[in-house]
């Protein structure tokens, strides 16, 4: 973390640090990749997984998941849904925003070392998956096989296609699966809905961490073929959301049972859910 | 020890007042509230105050920075001050003991919330042992100690028409020290009094763990009309929303006090509720305090002053629920 940002976000964990936003991907029709930096550089080096409150200060905050990070600059993947994220979409580069984090207990990085690395994905889902695809790829020697299996309503709900169609695939030992609900007349990759797709691919459990995000309906039908396919709720990781105002642990709505998403979260095992209250 | 005659408290708080805000019981329409002292009020001392005195701490709504904001443009251009010294005067047991939660909550697991702690930190406790408690309590059921408020500065107990103050920390000697209307004395510890209500708490929150998916949740929900007073009049309820009010260029982030008996409190944009019905949001209340709480910070988020059950339009009852969930057969 760069010391400013450090010592700001320490003495007020609540007030953001002022940033900008320096580059907008336009993903899909809904979702857009936004570029933030400060003025001290990336205010912080988050792990794979964690959160950040990112504001657009006349108009509010809200918690994202750090989609990837750069040298300089952390990436977020929003999905347009309400207030915040409409404005977010209107914004232009040289738009400053508020910043505050990171947040969260991010992926078990060291629990996966070693291990092949099973990615699924469904939507805008695949956002926070891909801040652990970048880390398994800035230390390609650190972890086995990687496969990434990701799925969207249509071809131009597809997220992160540069990635998916010629940055991963390059990748030694890196297979990628992509899906789609519906096709159109230019697609000619696979069409069906991920859980089959799963079936289908058949990836093996030895070994291996599986790492899932997605719509509800995706992961309620996905579970039972990763069951199926052998895979224990040990080797299933999945990050939750929750509505959250402060990020740490004090304003109490992300709470499920003794456990603060924020704080606690977003990241868990699906053992852990198991044993957690089905309120989430 | 100190002793007051009672026709000298203008004159202690007055001194007090000196070199802080003094906040103590006033009676006024009927009702007794934490008030700024101002030299001329009717000091109340006879039973506790409506609402507690911890938005002294953690006020209602609180302004944590200002900002400008023009369209590409945007400045903070004042983060909240630190707090100046305050004296709460006759704040009871009960209200004393809930502070050891909002510090477990504001304090702890990582991070320190600034507002809370500059307040905390200047703030000076004057406890108010309990004689006669109200038919509504049952701190001693709670683990507070009616003569003996831990985390207080100084210890007061009535003895008619004079009060004794005991200092407990060098905080409160120092205060006794400087202030005005004291005389020298020594006087009995009255008993305390005993409360009607009495609750076993202990050994709930393991049972409670077993009762998420119990029917008893359908039942108790019923009644409640959500309207979250019990969480407004709550000591330990800490639960808040961040939100803005923008005045043309110029605009302020304050937090204010939420309700997790709301709807709104956990709606994700999308739509996607976690709580989205009175059954859940009144489930995660009491296990919030009865188990949630203590499987967190080690303690029961609640204290016994019984205000939520004195003020609840529908009788919803804390003492009767703890009572129920504890004879309620669970499938194990």
């Amino acid at each position: 973390m760069s010391d400013p940002v450090r010592k700001q976000l320490e003495a007020h964990p609540l007030v953001p640090v002022v940033g900008e936003i320096i580059k907008i991907v336009e993903e899909t029709p809904d979702v857009k990749t936004f570029h933030v930096t400060t003025e001290h550089g990336k205010p912080f080096t988050p792990m794979p997984g964690q959160l950040a409150m990112l504001s657009l200060l006349p108009v509010g905050e809200a918690m994202f998941s750090i989609t990837t990070q750069g040298e300089d600059h952390l990436e977020f993947s929003i999905k347009k849904t309400g207030m915040l994220t409409d404005a977010l979409h209107e914004a232009e580069v040289g738009q400053k925003v508020g910043i505050r984090g990171p947040y969260g207990n991010g992926f078990p990085v060291d629990f996966c070392k070693g291990k092949n690395m099973l990615f699924i994905g469904g939507g805008i889902g695949l956002a926070p998956v891909r801040s652990m695809i970048y880390h398994c790829i800035n230390n390609r020697d650190e972890y086995g096989k990687m496969q990434i299996i990701y799925g969207a309503r249509s071809p131009q709900d597809l997220v992160f296609k540069e990635d998916l169609f010629e940055n991963w695939p390059k990748v030694s030992d890196c297979e990628v699966n992509v899906t789609v609900d519906r096709g159109d007349d230019r697609w000619d990759g696979h069409v069906g809905f991920v859980p089959q797709f799963i079936e289908e691919l058949g990836p093996k459990p030895e070994n291996t961490v599986a790492i899932i995000c997605g719509p509800p309906i995706m992961i309620k039908f996905t579970l039972p073929i990763m069951e199926k396919l052998g895979f224990t709720d040990e080797q299933i990781i999945t990050t939750l959301e929750m509505r959250m105002k402060c990020g740490i642990g004090k304003c109490g709505r992300c709470n499920i049972g003794s456990c603060y998403v924020c704080l606690d979260g977003p990241v868990f095992s699906l053992a852990q859910l198991k044993n957690m209250p089905n309120e989430y | 020890m100190k002793i007051l005659n009672k026709q000298k408290l203008k004159d202690l708080l007055n001194s007090l007042a000196a070199d802080a805000t003094v906040y103590a019981p006033v009676k006024q329409d009927g009702v007794i509230r934490f008030q700024a002292w101002n030299g001329d009020q009717e000091i109340d001392l006879t039973d506790n105050a409506l609402l507690p005195p911890k938005d002294l701490l953690f006020p209602q709504t609180e302004v944590m920075y200002k900002y400008t904001a023009n369209g590409m443009r945007a400045e903070i251009t004042e983060v909240a001050a630190t707090a100046e010294k305050q004296v709460i005067f006759g704040m009871r047991p009960c209200d004393v003991k809930s502070l050891s939660m909002m510090d477990d909550v504001f304090l702890t697991k990582g991070y320190e919330d600034d507002y809370y702690k500059s307040k905390r930190e200047n703030t000076v406790i004057i406890s108010l042992g309990c004689n006669e408690p109200a038919p509504t309590c049952f701190c001693s059921s709670m683990g507070v100690d009616m003569t003996e408020a831990e985390g207080a500065d100084v210890m007061m107990f009535d003895l008619g028409d004079k009060l004794a103050l005991e200092a407990k920390t060098e905080i409160g000697e120092n205060l006794l020290a400087s202030a005005s209307g004291l005389e020298d004395g020594s006087a009995d510890k009255p008993a305390g009094g005993q409360c009607q209500l009495k609750v076993e708490p202990d050994g709930l929150a393991e049972k409670l763990a077993k009762m998420f998916e119990h029917p008893y949740w359908e039942e108790l929900c019923r009644k409640c009309l959500g309207c979250g007073a019990c969480t407004y009049l709550c000591p330990t309820c800490h639960c808040f929303d961040i939100r803005r009010k923008n005045i043309g260029e110029k605009g302020f982030q304050f937090r204010c006090w939420d309700s997790c008996m709301f709807s709104e409190y956990t709606r994700m944009a999308g739509g996607h509720n976690p709580r989205p019905s009175k059954k859940e949001r009144v489930r995660n209340r009491f296990l919030h305090k009865l188990q949630y709480f203590p499987e967190r910070y080690g303690k029961v988020a609640c204290v016994g002053c019984g205000r939520c059950l004195a003020k609840c339009p529908v009788n919803m009852d804390i003492t009767r629920i703890i009572k129920e969930l504890g004879e309620v057969a669970i499938n194990e």
